[in-house]
């Protein structure tokens, strides 16, 4: 009979990586998912995915530039950053991953840049607001598709070695089964490209007139299939653990399983992807609550693994409890970081105006 | 009736160990830990858990060492409340010290991003405060939960076994404080110093937390219970230091 153990003294660590963690591995999935659905209209010329395309490439530039601001403020000691790069350390993703941001941003805006010169130049001429500033930046307003190209596949390198990296990275961990599983990354791939989905969806949503009908429906089997694939990867990861045919995903499982909190966020996990994906096939409608949907779970799936993993004690006994805390260890960073996504939103908007974005292309194009 | 109590903890406690058959497992002996070849010394520690009482003297006397932080703690002798299931006694006490355990394969090294964190040629595993960013890469990479993010630095932090006086020829401060002896400091590759003896003598009953993770602990243990050697299965504690104390 094994006896009944109660931890009466022990040190409840706090959560190490905090909400500031969450916000960038959210962003910057949302920023590299969205790019993905830039291709098909920008680099492909897919007739219908213009418009969306080019909404998605604001939403990858926006969250592209808000990522790096939350991981520098998750840095207990931001003003050292420049540490990472004096002290490379060829053993450790993380310092890799300090390379391959500026690598995915330089190419991102040089990609936006060449895509959205055309309109910007447009803009100016059309004495929209900041014409001075959208002709400066339009500089001369040429499209240059070979260049666009070439910016593209920088990007592209960029954005699969953050892909990568902020996978890897966390899977690594082996201190924490429920972190160390090799569908982890997948997982963060699958939902980064549902919400970059989610939030061209919304941003096609606030064009006026409510967007391109046409492209919602095929935004909506895209999410569609993401949500399958996200459902199908959740499965395998079930059954990897349940039965026991890997010892990886089992000690994951065996770790959370007793937990009712745990219980109650995979079946809201699990709800959440259904409800999307059945709304996506059925009933897209304007691709708002779908859209939104996306995003929900995007955030939440990251905020699960990293604030729920760090709950789970290493060596003691049950379970630590974290409340949010109100300042800028907690829920300061999540608002500080909706705040700079939000201004940089506008500024851009302001420059090149969302239905110059969604829509005037489509003439050109 | 402050000379009764002690007893009374210390006869619930021998109850307890006796009900541990496992202690006895030999199968889960360890081989004696290699000599360091390229340093004079290797340090370690070895601890004696049927010695240790519980006390919290070596937690306090590592605060005051090393200034560390309230709330926070590089060491702690997790304590819990076991059910006895063939004693008079419904229950009993189990203290189990915890520290960083210098690991000969530290899974907190290689992540560090700057190399802010490095094992010295003597065995130590420290931070260097200068460089480290606090991106907490480490505290996650720990499988013994010894590294916190230091809250007056905000750098990582960790036990050091007390280097600054073990280079000055002292003892660690939890050493030189336990009350019962039940930690032994000392060098590896001493085969006539007191560690190396102990540990050679009690073969087949030195343990290791989480030998499963590969990281080759330097903090050995005498009287490791199996069911405390990983992540414990059982009720966690109430009390949080961060809330208790604001």
């Amino acid at each position: 009979m094994t006896p009944d153990i109660v931890e009466t003294v022990n040190v409840a660590r706090e959560i190490a990586w905090l909400p500031w963690a969450v916000q960038y591995f959210f962003l910057i999935g949302l920023s590299y998912g969205a790019w993905l659905v830039s291709l098909p209209g920008l680099v492909f010329r897919r007739r219908g995915w213009e418009g969306i395309s080019r909404l998605a490439l604001l939403a990858a530039l926006v969250c592209g530039l808000t990522a790096p601001v939350a991981l520098l403020a998750d840095l207990h000691q931001p003003g050292r950053f420049w540490h990472f790069y004096a002290y490379f350390t060829p053993t450790s993703w993380m310092s890799w991953g300090a390379f391959f941001i500026p690598v995915y941003l330089t190419g991102l805006i040089l990609y936006a840049w060449l895509a959205f010169r055309p309109a910007l130049a447009r803009h100016a001429e059309e004495g929209g607001k900041l014409a001075g500033l959208a002709r400066a930046l339009a500089y001369g307003g040429h499209e240059s598709r070979k260049a666009l190209i070439a910016a593209a596949l920088l990007t592209f390198v960029g954005a699969a070695l953050v892909a990568l990296y902020t996978g890897v990275e966390v899977m690594l961990v082996r201190a924490r089964p429920l972190w160390h599983t090799p569908l982890l990354p997948v997982q963060f791939f699958v939902t980064a490209l549902a919400g970059g989905l989610g939030l061209a969806l919304v941003f096609n949503r606030a064009l006026p007139g409510g967007g391109d009908p046409a492209a919602t429906r095929r935004m909506a089997v895209a999410l569609a299939l993401t949500q399958l694939v996200a459902l199908l990867v959740g499965a395998v990861w079930l059954v990897l653990g349940l039965s026991g045919m890997s010892p990886v995903h089992a000690q994951a499982l065996a770790e959370v399983a007793p937990s009712a909190n745990w219980k109650v966020s995979a079946v809201w996990a699990v709800v959440a992807t259904v409800v999307t994906l059945a709304l996506a096939v059925r009933r897209p409608g304007s691709g708002l609550l779908i859209g939104l949907l996306a995003l929900h779970s995007a955030w939440m799936m990251r905020w699960t693994i990293f604030i729920g993993g760090q709950e789970v004690p290493k060596t003691g006994a049950g379970y630590y409890s974290y409340q949010l805390p109100l300042g800028p260890e907690g829920l300061m960073g999540i608002v500080g970081t909706a705040g700079l996504w939000i201004f940089l939103f506008v500024v851009l908007t302001t420059l090149l105006p969302l239905d110059r974005i969604g829509q005037a292309e489509r003439v050109g194009a | 009736m402050k000379d009764e109590e002690p007893r009374e903890v210390s006869a619930s406690r021998r109850a307890f160990l006796r009900g541990i058959p496992v202690l006895t497992a030999a199968a889960a002996a360890l081989p004696a830990p290699a000599l360091a070849a390229d340093s004079k010394h290797h340090w370690a520690m070895l601890v004696d858990v049927r010695k240790c009482i519980g006390c919290q003297a070596c937690t306090v006397a590592c605060i005051q060492e090393n200034a560390v932080p309230e709330g926070s703690f590089r060491t702690i002798v997790s304590t819990y409340s076991v059910k006895l299931a063939d004693a008079e006694q419904p229950a009993g006490t189990y203290m189990l010290p915890r520290l960083c355990n210098h690991c000969e394969a530290p899974p907190c090294i290689p992540v560090c991003p700057v190399g802010a964190t490095f094992k010295r040629d003597d065995g130590i595993v420290v931070v260097d405060g200068d460089r480290c960013v606090g991106c907490a890469y480490c505290v996650q990479a720990c499988p013994y939960d010894a590294r916190f993010i230091n809250h007056a630095t905000n750098k990582a932090d960790k036990c050091t076994f007390c280097a600054h006086r073990v280079d000055a020829g002292l003892l660690p401060a939890c050493v030189e404080t336990c009350v019962g002896g039940a930690r032994i400091f000392g060098d590896l590759n001493d085969p006539q110093g007191e560690l190396r003896r102990r540990l050679d003598a009690a073969k087949a009953e030195v343990k290791v937390l989480k030998p499963e993770q590969g990281t080759e602990p330097r903090v050995f243990y005498i009287g490791l219970d199996e069911r405390f050697q990983g992540k414990v299965e059982g009720q966690g504690t109430l009390w949080q230091p961060r809330k208790a104390h604001g």
